[in-house]
């Protein structure tokens, strides 16, 4: 082995740094043996490392791999997917600090460094996570550079700071390749996130499911606004139309149930000036998307379907922008189908026979539709019903029986299904709209910042003429809900952001963290729309503004622009330190003496003295010679130089 | 010396053998075209066209690694990702400017060189110095064919550096083509120069045991060796040479402004010998060298004066190490029937 292709010991530590480090965001995401594999990998090397321990034979090594390879199979019953994929990958580093002896093995380990780091992008691009990933890929250049250190030079804080720099000259290069960089789509199929762990909307609606998000105080998504924000009782975000009920459950219909003629979007007419806003989702796993009804988007992949909703082809895996246009006053689809009516008409008829014959009663008082809508609201606003995170759970089929009549307790999602229910019971076209209500306002970047907790299932009626109408059973029991958002409605209700206990939110009631909450939150959205957000349709956009047109040749010529800019200064600056010392003014002279000297084939030997170079000079040139006398003046005055130092 | 180009050394055997293939032909042209653009010097600052980069192994797997992140970012449409490979993309040309600075200025220069006998590692004492006050040269890397250094040169600071390099043939030996590299900062990068030193190591011929010839025989009959008499029964004084010991001087006498005197004692009496070239009649002219060499070595050891007679050239009779020295020098140096070393 040749000196300085072992491991420096320095090195060691921070390869084992770096490698707890890029694991901590994974840990949400990995069995919790991967961790002691790391603790034990590190142990055992560290014991080597103090000659403790002997290495791990080959077949040792080779029977671990193949163990943890066999565990993250057990843990996972696949190894296809992006979990197991991280897992092994983590293992796979772990295990190879056992046999890192020499420096390459350093080198893999700081690769697969990289590139975990990589995947953790894939499960969050967040703010806090970019600024983790920056500190991992500090430490995992620091570790480069220590492994290139002399064994036993010692570490300094020259070492992370020549890391700092080194990584900082490289920020401008980075910015520009990033913005010039073409966005081409997938190049093949990943393998997609398992999707566990997101907390979110699901496409069917049971009494509990929409209440759980209560519970939670995670970001769903922002909405940027262009103009002013419509008031808090006007956002209703839509997300999903649910107008099947069957097995107890509401869900949504799919596309193939769908006749051929009720396929396509019925575009309604719209008026007027639109809402404009931009909307940056977080990653759901879901193929849906939220608008104010009526919504429309030009952004490219946003599907608008039958029913005037927004959704996406494949589900989001990653934050997803799109901008929309909305006219709150468009009246979405005035004629209906036979086959629509049908479909939204129809409840089971065998259960739930005190509303049957309730409804039946109602109708024959009012037989208008509109006003048979207001009685069954008044119903709810009248009688003692009450709305609350924490209902008590009531037993199938006959849930309309027991939540009108007996228990009167429940979330939107109870107030939906009833209300629904009873409408298609009166024959009236009606079905349940899931999304989100409400939002925090941020009137710094004129933003509504909508949480799991705003999620909120309502009513759509059909009335001929005015088309599909908004009416929100919830907001006739409890008016709050709708005004001043959950927590308000909820009065202190200890289920409220019970999921979410260490949540800057709930700290918002200290004047000083909320301000800087709000500030924090313009940064996460633009960071979101800006960063995170950037697709081809902004970089085409962008590079439009810029240049005018796009021209490869511009390309080119900006993105060696900028090297140049960073790198020739950076040569002069590196090479600028490497001057050698200045001579001084008679050293300069004898120096050219002797160049000129040189042109005569009487060059200065190795080592040779100024004095016997003259004297070398005067026995071979004549007394009368030019450079004669000027290298007496040059050597004396070097020689009264020296003297006088 | 581990991947293209091949470092000097290697080629040196090379060059002995016939250039037979096109890859050898290629080789010995690099090596001319080095010796060009690299003459030999004593001292040796490393300048822009001295030095040459390439990415390392660590280098390729580095960038085999963003490839891989590249994929990711494209695949998963993930900005960050985009962000982080371009990053590391970045730091990589980056890291070429710094690589290359680390070795740029660095002064190379040949202190020393051990003389030796053939066939033994001759120490080479070279000191790497750095010009600036403000970062050091380090992790620099000297290779020769059977030796490497690691070292740090500390800024504006120099260290000298011990080489033990085997030497070939009697005569001068001229040290192949050093190679200096380094990897620092980041090990993605390998950047190098080749340094010929001007830095001659003296190799003294072998010495082999010789039958004494006649005339050294006769010598020793006439003068041999004063029997029983103690060290200090001083036998008396003869004029003063260049390499007595101070002790053995009559301070006395030379108080009295009279000649240096030294010393003599009676045991063992220090005799002259002439290590003639011509005493030997067999022979090649190398075995001569070798047979004079280790009688130099056997009078040296104990302690007596000898002179040296070679075709055309003389030392004087003398003793000490000095005279080893020079008689060995001319041995080493001796130019017979054109079979001197290089």
């Amino acid at each position: 082995m040749i000196t300085g292709d072992q491991l420096p010991r320095r090195a060691l530590t921070w390869l084992i740094a770096c490698q707890f480090a890029v694991i901590v965001p994974h840990l949400v995401r990995v069995p919790l043996w991967v961790v002691a594999v790391y603790l034990g990998a590190s142990l055992w090397r560290l014991q080597m490392h103090r000659q403790r321990a002997e290495m791990p034979s080959r077949w040792l090594r080779l029977a671990l791999g193949i163990t943890a390879s066999i565990a993250v199979l057990a843990s996972y019953r696949t190894l296809i997917g992006l979990e197991p994929m991280i897992a092994l990958l983590l293992v796979a580093s772990a295990l190879k600090l056992l046999e890192a002896i020499r420096d390459r093995d350093g080198y893999v380990i700081v690769c697969l460094g990289f590139f975990i780091s990589v995947t953790h992008f894939v499960f969050s691009q967040s703010l806090p996570m970019t600024l983790y990933a920056l500190a991992c890929t500090l430490l995992l250049v620091t570790a480069m550079i220590a492994l290139n250190q002399r064994p036993g030079a010692t570490f300094t804080r020259h070492e992370p700071l020549l890391a700092l720099k080194m990584l900082g000259l490289a920020v401008p290069m980075m910015v520009v390749l990033f913005f010039l960089f073409p966005r081409i789509g997938p190049l093949w199929s990943v393998p997609s996130k398992s999707g566990a762990g997101i907390t979110g909307m699901s496409d069917f609606l049971k009494p509990g499911a929409v209440s759980k998000l209560g519970r939670s105080a995670e970001v769903a998504f922002r909405a940027g606004f262009d103009g002013p924000i419509p008031a808090m009782p006007a956002l209703y975000w839509r997300g999903l139309v649910l107008s099947q009920f069957e097995d107890e459950a509401w869900r949504t219909l799919g596309w193939r149930e769908l006749p051929a003629s009720e396929r396509t979007l019925v575009r309604p007419e719209t008026t007027g000036d639109p809402l404009r806003y931009r909307i940056v989702m977080d990653p759901t796993q879901q193929r849906w998307l939220y608008g104010l009804a009526y919504a429309e988007s030009e952004t490219a992949g946003v599907l608008e379907a039958w029913d005037f909703r927004l959704g996406v082809l494949n589900p989001l895996e990653s934050q997803f922008g799109y901008d929309v246009r909305s006219w709150t006053g468009a009246t979405m689809q005035p004629q209906l189908s036979a086959w629509r009516r049908d479909v939204e008409t129809s409840f089971p008829e065998n259960i739930n026979p005190r509303s049957a014959t309730w409804v039946t009663a109602l109708r024959s008082r009012h037989p208008d539709d509109k006003s048979l809508v207001a009685a069954l609201l008044d119903h709810f606003r009248e009688q003692p019903f009450f709305y609350t995170l924490e209902p008590p759970p009531i037993t199938q089929p006959d849930f309309v029986d027991r939540f009108v009549f007996d228990t009167r307790r429940g979330f939107c999602e109870h107030y939906a299904y009833s209300f629904v229910a009873l409408a298609r019971m009166a024959g009236i076209p009606a079905r349940i709209v899931a999304g989100y209500q409400g939002g925090e306002i941020n009137p710094l970047n004129n933003t509504v910042v909508v949480r799991q907790f705003d999620a909120h299932a309502w009513a759509e009626v059909w009335y001929a003429g005015d088309g599909w109408v908004r009416v929100d059973p919830t907001a006739a029991v409890s008016p709050d809900r709708v005004e001043l958002g959950l927590e308000a409605a909820l009065a202190g209700e200890a289920g409220f952001l019970a999921d979410s206990p260490i949540s800057v939110y709930r700290l918002r009631g200290i004047s000083a963290i909320n301000w800087l909450r709000l500030r924090y939150d313009v940064l996460a959205f633009r960071w979101q729309s800006f960063v995170v957000g950037f697709d081809s349709t902004r970089q085409i956009d962008l590079l439009q503004d810029w240049f005018g047109e796009i021209k490869v040749s511009w390309f080119v010529a900006v993105m060696l622009g900028s090297w140049a800019i960073v790198l020739i200064p950076l040569t002069f600056w590196l090479n600028r330190q490497r001057v050698a010392p200045l001579f001084l003014p008679e050293e300069k002279r004898f120096v050219a003496v002797t160049n000129r000297l040189q042109t005569l084939g009487l060059s200065r030997a190795f080592g040779e003295s100024p004095l016997a170079l003259l004297e070398r000079v005067r026995a071979q040139l004549p007394g009368d010679h030019p450079l004669r006398g000027d290298l007496e003046a040059a050597v004396g005055d070097l020689y009264n130089r020296r003297k006088a130092d | 010396m581990r991947w293209w180009p091949c470092c000097g050394a290697r080629s040196m055997s090379f060059r002995a053998s016939a250039a037979t293939s096109l890859r050898d032909l290629a080789r010995e042209r690099y090596q001319r075209w080095l010796s060009r653009r690299l003459p030999p010097a004593r001292t040796i600052t490393l300048e822009q066209r001295r030095l040459f980069i390439f990415p390392s192994r660590n280098g390729f797997l580095f960038m085999f690694t963003l490839l891989l992140m590249l994929l990711m970012a494209i695949n998963y449409q993930n900005n960050l990702a985009y962000g982080l490979t371009f990053w590391l993309s970045m730091l990589f040309v980056v890291a070429i400017h710094f690589t290359h600075a680390n070795l740029m200025k660095l002064v190379i220069t040949g202190v020393r060189a051990e003389s030796v006998y053939p066939g033994q590692h001759a120490e080479f004492l070279l000191r790497l110095s750095c010009q600036s006050s403000r970062s050091g040269h380090y992790s620099v890397r000297l290779l020769w064919p059977d030796c490497e250094a690691l070292v740090d040169v500390p800024a504006d600071g120099s260290v000298e550096v011990a080489l033990h390099v085997k030497v070939g043939k009697r005569g001068w030996f001229k040290p192949p083509r050093l190679r200096i590299e380094s990897l620092y900062p980041l090990g993605l990068l390998r950047c190098w120069s080749f340094a010929q030193l001007d830095l001659p190591a003296l190799v003294w011929p072998q010495p082999v045991p010789s039958e004494r010839p006649s005339s050294i025989d006769e010598e020793e009959g006439a003068q041999g060796f004063s029997d029983e008499t103690g060290i200090d029964d001083l036998a008396g004084f003869r004029d003063y040479r260049l390499g007595d010991p101070p002790r053995l001087i009559d301070w006395r006498s030379y108080a009295r402004a009279q000649p240096l005197q030294t010393k003599l004692f009676s045991a063992p009496v220090r005799e002259d010998h002439w290590l003639n070239w011509s005493d030997f009649s067999s022979g090649t002219d190398e075995q001569k060298l070798s047979w004079l060499c280790w009688l130099a070595l056997q009078y040296h050891g104990r302690g007596e004066d000898f002179g040296l007679r070679l075709p055309g050239a003389e030392i004087p009779l003398g003793g000490g190490d000095r005279q080893l020295e020079l008689v060995l020098r001319a041995l080493a140096l001796h130019e017979s029937s054109g079979n001197a070393g290089e």
